[in-house]
């Protein structure tokens, strides 16, 4: 990206590192490491803090394709979770962003037999979802999209199978308000857990979310996401 | 990749707003986008749709 154009550092690090996801999954060739073609390794702070915003979407081309993820983009990763845990006073968004990237990476990159466990880290509190307003609940689900994966269940998940005509009423508002991401949010979840009304149009929506905000990679990511699940679905 | 003398504080200030982002400002549909979704066959009907009258004060 040229940086010159990036709002701060940290914002042309996201930039770069979700425009090589979008490319991995393109390609669905995730031999090469996410991180190193974004210039990322574990000696770049600001680099870590983007792997930190883009959470577990950094294995997404391996939990999606049914591969083994780079050891480099799994040592980032797990660099991310330990240099930026969720603070005490943290939102709940941020909690469970942060136990997904846990979770993924004890399901894609399990310790070698005979290395110490990783201790058991609790799902955050997710009552507070099942009593937010839908536009609220739109936009937070939104920010948790990289939950939004297959054979990885979470009480976010849950919530949102209970509330797919919630998400879709959210997902119409996103595109009319032209917020692109948190409507590519909301379209993958549910590409997910499926469950929206059929009068949606869930794919050509998509489509034109892409059309309109696709500048954004990390609305293409979700996007992308979105497609493959559906395609997974329909098989 | 870039490198700059950004500090700790500005990527930790700057991670926790990229972590839990507000909403956008809401910019309704032009006219424009209205006719590119109308090209988009089959679906999208609610796309399409007014928006949900609401219930009028007094």
């Amino acid at each position: 990206m040229d940086q010159k154009h990036a709002s701060s550092p940290l914002a042309g690090a996201v930039h770069d590192l979700a425009t090589e996801v979008v490319l991995a999954l393109r390609s669905g060739d995730h031999l090469a490491t996410v991180c190193g073609a974004a210039g990322i390794d574990e000696e770049n702070r600001t680099g870590i803090a983007a792997v930190r915003v883009i959470g577990a979407d950094l294995l997404l081309p391996s939990v999606l394709y049914g591969r083994h993820p780079h050891p480099g983009d799994v040592a980032v990763l797990d660099r991310a979770v330990r240099e930026f845990p969720p603070k005490p006073d943290a939102p709940a968004a941020t909690a469970w962003s942060h136990w997904h990237m846990i979770s993924t990476l004890q399901r894609m990159a399990p310790p070698a037999p005979g290395a110490a466990a990783p201790g058991a880290y609790a799902e955050p509190d997710a009552a507070w979802l099942e009593e937010a307003p839908w536009q609220a609940f739109t936009h937070q689900l939104s920010v948790l999209a990289p939950l939004a994966v297959p054979a990885a269940p979470s009480a976010v998940q849950r919530a949102a199978a209970n509330r797919a005509v919630d998400l879709s009423r959210g997902f119409v508002r996103a595109v009319r308000r032209r917020d692109w991401l948190q409507a590519a949010g909301a379209g993958r979840w549910l590409a997910a857990v499926g469950g929206e009304p059929a009068t949606l149009g869930l794919e050509r929506g998509l489509d034109f979310v892409e059309q309109m905000g696709g500048h954004d990679p990390r609305v293409t990511l979700h996007v992308r996401a979105a497609r493959l699940m559906a395609e997974a679905r329909a098989r | 990749m870039f490198t700059t003398d950004t500090t700790a504080t500005d990527i930790e200030l700057d991670l926790d707003a990229a972590l839990n982002p507000g909403e956008v400002e809401g910019l309704y549909r032009d006219s424009r986008e209205c006719a590119y979704l109308a090209l988009l066959a089959g679906g999208g009907a609610l796309l399409l749709s007014p928006p949900t009258p609401r219930p009028k004060k007094g």
